[in-house]
């Protein structure tokens, strides 16, 4: 929603140092800094699987807890919060199962929030999918290879969101 | 017109976000553009303390960033009058690239928008953009931020611009969770005097 007309707006030049500075001669050109970028992102992709085992068993917590019926009011958001940071993760370094997987738990989380029903079963399958997809033997295969598991969990998805 | 090289070295870069992996790969493609000095954070709490502690030259920052999210923290940082960040450009990462997002992510004052997952050729368009293309301030009543009339043209070459200056300008109405200057002025307080 806007309003039409701000009379009394003062409008003023900004040139902060980052302008300035990034502007300077001797930069990298856009080719090579993708490139660069990009072999420094490989650099750090050995710490994936540590930082993974760390976020699942966050995540198993939570499941724990909330199966137990001892979670706190916000775990929904917590484990939506992993759940992305997942997704994102994965997508970074191209580990499109990992990816697909968490994306789909996210958008059962985002149902939740939204107030559509805790569906516990929904949740744990995911959860079980993300732990086959973090194995070697799967970790490097797209969706579409495995089929019945993306479909699966459509159709999970398709059931139990708003 | 060639792509502009944007030159990142000695620029003081904090990446704010609550995941550390996800920050590590930020910080990697940082590395990757030749940028030599990037400080990454956890939470609003980390990002007042760095801009308080030290000149931050430009802020990448979550949309979810914890406890209140990136957003408020973006109000916050532009609504303190004497606030030398006050003007610095901020960079909100957002894994939700709805329209109305933008627009919010827009109206709390963030220079530009980036979806996640953030891919090395994304993170630098934007910053070149932002770099090539320094946009005029609005201070009203409701917003301080940078002008809210612009247009991307296209990635890379910095050939977004503002529409005609003839065109009335658009004010937004505060929207979602905001916090009152009585919050902006104690969290800023609490980072000086080492409260958390």
């Amino acid at each position: 929603m806007t309003k039409p007309e701000s009379p009394d707006a003062r409008i003023f030049p900004v040139d902060t140092r980052f302008q300035k500075m990034a502007r300077r001669k001797g930069g990298v050109p856009r080719d090579k800094a993708i490139r660069e970028a990009q072999a420094k992102v490989e650099e750090a992709k050995p710490q994936f699987d540590e930082w993974l085992d760390g976020a699942l068993a966050e995540f198993a917590a939570l499941i724990g807890s909330a199966q137990a019926g001892t979670a706190e009011p916000g775990w929904i958001a917590d484990a939506n919060s992993h759940s992305r940071q997942l997704r994102d993760s994965a997508a970074i370094l191209g580990f499109e199962l990992i990816a697909f997987i968490a994306g789909s738990l996210c958008e059962i989380l985002d149902s939740i929030e939204a107030g559509g029903e805790c569906n516990m079963a929904s949740i744990a399958c995911h959860f079980d999918a993300l732990m086959l997809a973090r194995k070697a033997g799967y970790r490097h295969l797209r969706p579409e290879q495995v089929p019945e598991l993306t479909k699966g969990l459509h159709r999970v998805v398709k059931r139990v969101t708003v | 017109m060639a792509d502009p090289e944007m030159n990142l070295r000695d620029l003081v870069i904090l990446v704010a976000d609550p995941s550390s992996y996800i920050s590590l790969l930020i910080h990697s493609m940082l590395r990757g553009f030749g940028s030599n000095k990037v400080l990454e954070v956890r939470n609003s709490v980390g990002v007042l303390q760095a801009l308080t502690g030290q000149r931050i030259d430009i802020m990448i920052c979550d949309l979810w960033l914890p406890p209140h999210g990136g957003l408020s923290l973006t109000r916050a940082i532009r609504r303190k009058v004497d606030n030398e960040h006050r003007t610095m450009p901020i960079l909100m990462m957002s894994n939700d690239a709805r329209e109305t997002t933008i627009k919010r992510a827009r109206d709390a004052g963030s220079n530009m928008v980036i979806a996640k997952p953030i891919s090395p050729a994304a993170l630098y368009d934007r910053l070149t953009w932002i770099a090539f293309n320094p946009r005029k301030f609005v201070d009203t009543e409701t917003y301080f931020g940078p002008d809210r009339r612009f247009k991307i043209e296209g990635y890379p070459g910095g050939v977004g611009r503002r529409k005609s200056d003839q065109e009335a300008l658009q004010v937004a109405e505060e929207s979602g969770p905001a916090l009152a200057q009585n919050d902006i002025d104690s969290l800023f307080s609490a980072v000086r005097t080492g409260q958390d």
